[in-house]
């Protein structure tokens, strides 16, 4: 019975994790219409900083805080001077784009932290252990999830309760309008991008402790965040919810009942979406 | 005055002539370059017909060069005294399969929901090469001998590398020309037709659906052809045949040799495999000059280098209009 809540809540850490990483995703792809390949690859810039960070000064607080800001920094740049430019010519050009910066970074990264995993080593209160219902369970795959909903529930708030969230969604539908009636526009996207890097910089910093930090780190995060916005919808925040939850389990549950079919266990609930429902669970109709 | 259809046919003439005499030429080293410039020209050419004709882009094209290595390399391992011939016949019948029914899931979506599919499809099938030790060898790959080639009369000697060379060049290149030709049929016009208006097309009573899941069927097929000459070649296959790098690669081939015209992969693969040969004696960070290159492409020549020389025969020509680009830059969005 432990076993199977241990795994259970291992499920939710990991969830929380691809949630965070696919909010942002999805995200931008909703508002934007730009599927950013370069997410992960920014995601993995947010450990790596982290962990430098981490060496340097020894406070993660102080990482959630800065590395966020500096992806955001980076997201704003990307946005401003090579996403807007290559706008014109289509999407096509757009996802080339991101996937040669991902690319870039990726390269960039061997290339100053070296092509071998680095540890993140927590002390302190988030390093230890908690006895949560009777089991031992670490405070930090704890603070993972708590991270998740948190975020989860400011984006919806702000997406659907504040005048921003109005005026995002207004742009999304008809920018030239909203464009017209004073809000600037290409802004707001500026803003919405830098925002979905720093979201990948905190599911960055927030990995660093719970997988190894490595040059590899970005693809493999990148396919989970795919499938989950495959299984979710393309664009859909709810969506992005239940399946990050569905493949968090999905995967600790693979590991403990199906060890070897337990990676192609989320490709099998991919294709079964694909089948079903090819707009994904809470996708919209193309 | 000869015609544009003459003068392109005596170009490939010229190519092929130019092709016999290599060995005599160059270097032993060089020749292995060649070869392999030949092989991956034809997967540049098959992922252009994807990119450039169908505005399709795709992330997954490796899972076919892949999957045609492998089956090569396995069922040369596997089937003793199978011949040259069916083994890449047998990579051929895989890849086409694997197209049809991938194509069959992937092409339900467009554009961005293609691109990513394609690349978990990628990873799907990476991940099963990695894991699955006994067949493919897992990390550390299969080694295989090139078998010798009986033309019925004859048998020729495979193991050196100038033979094997001719093999890929008569293969390969009338491949690479059958491709060209492919591209003038009514086939491969519908293609082109489908990208610029989907709906006039379907309008007049095409079904698309079909059209593209035959040309993603075709561009597999053909993938799967080079990644059997692939292994072929370098007697040798690991699971990178089949990683995202190797996507990665045929996309930077394509795109800067320019997917606006039929030639501008091959063109792109010949430039692609000589600059890296070059930057990785310089630097070990070669990828990432590779990536700097393509960003500064798409941000400022998103032609590749088709474009540069169409522009510079323009200049001369004094008729900058007159060669449109076959396959225009854009998809409609």
């Amino acid at each position: 019975m432990s076993e199977v809540s241990v795994f259970f809540l291992h499920g939710l850490a990991y969830a929380g994790l691809l949630f965070l990483v696919s909010a942002g995703l999805t995200l931008v792809f909703g508002m934007m219409n730009v599927l950013n390949f370069a997410h992960a690859a920014m995601y993995m810039l947010g450990a790596y900083f982290s962990f430098s960070l981490l060496q340097a000064t020894g406070q993660f607080w102080l990482c959630l805080l800065i590395c966020p800001l500096l992806l955001f920094i980076i997201g704003a740049l990307v946005e401003r001077f090579l996403l807007r430019r290559v706008h014109v010519y289509g999407h096509l050009h757009e996802l080339l784009l991101t996937f040669g910066l991902a690319y870039i970074i990726t390269e960039l990264v061997k290339w100053i932290w070296g092509n071998f995993p680095q540890a993140v080593n927590l002390g302190g209160f988030l390093g230890g252990t908690v006895e949560l219902f009777g089991i031992i369970y670490p405070v930090y795959r704890i603070f993972i999830f708590v991270c998740a909903v948190f975020v989860g529930t400011a984006m919806a708030l702000i997406l659907y309760k504040t005048r921003l969230g109005i005026i995002l969604r207004a742009a999304v539908n008809d920018n030239e309008m909203v464009n017209a009636l004073g809000f600037n526009v290409p802004l707001v996207f500026t803003g919405v991008f830098a925002f979905g890097a720093a979201l990948s910089g905190l599911a960055g910093v927030i990995a660093g402790p719970l997988l190894t930090t490595y040059p590899g780190m970005a693809h493999e995060i990148l396919i989970d965040a795919f499938v989950v916005i495959v299984v979710g919808g393309f664009g859909s925040l709810g969506g992005a919810v239940v399946a990050s939850l569905l493949i968090g389990e999905l995967q600790s549950f693979g590991v403990l009942l199906f060890p070897k079919l337990s990676l192609a266990l989320v490709y099998m609930l991919m294709a079964a979406v694909l089948i079903i429902k090819p707009s994904g669970l809470f996708g919209e109709k193309q | 005055m000869i015609s544009q259809k003459k003068a392109s046919y005596l170009l490939i003439a010229a190519l092929f002539a130019l092709g016999v005499l290599m060995p005599f030429v160059i270097k032993k080293y060089q020749l292995n370059m060649l070869t392999e410039i030949i092989v991956f020209a034809l997967y540049a050419v098959s992922y252009n017909l994807l990119l450039g004709y169908a505005g399709l882009l795709s992330f997954g094209h490796a899972m076919f060069f892949g999957m045609g290595a492998f089956t090569v390399a396995v069922s040369l391992i596997h089937i003793p005294g199978l011949s040259m011939w069916n083994a890449v016949l047998l990579a051929l019948v895989m890849t086409t399969a694997v197209g049809f029914i991938t194509g069959g899931f992937l092409l339900r979506h467009k554009g961005a929901y293609f691109a990513l599919l394609t690349l978990a499809f990628n990873s799907l099938f990476y991940a099963v090469a990695t894991k699955w030790h006994k067949i493919t060898g897992g990390d550390d790959g299969l080694s295989i001998t090139r078998p010798d080639l009986h033309l019925g009369f004859t048998t020729v000697k495979m193991a050196g590398l100038t033979n094997f060379y001719y093999v890929t060049l008569v293969v390969i290149g009338a491949v690479i020309v059958f491709c060209w030709y492919f591209t003038k049929t009514a086939m491969g016009q519908t293609v082109l037709l489908m990208r610029e208006n989907e709906e006039r097309m379907k309008f007049l009573g095409y079904d698309t659906n079909i059209s593209r899941l035959i040309l993603f069927t075709f561009t597999g097929a053909l993938a799967g052809l080079a990644g059997a000459f692939y292994t072929l070649h370098f007697q040798f296959v690991s699971q990178s045949a089949i990683s995202v790098d190797m996507t990665t690669t045929v996309l930077l081939m394509t795109f800067v040799g320019g997917t606006g015209t039929f030639w501008g992969p091959i063109l792109g693969a010949f430039v692609y495999i000589i600059v890296q040969n070059y930057l990785s004696d310089i630097t070990d960070r070669w990828p990432l000059f590779m990536g700097l290159i393509f960003i500064v492409m798409v941000l400022l020549i998103p032609g590749g280098i088709s474009q540069i020389i169409l522009a510079i025969r323009g200049l001369f020509s004094g008729k900058g209009g007159r060669d449109k680009p076959v396959a225009a830059e854009e998809s409609p969005s």
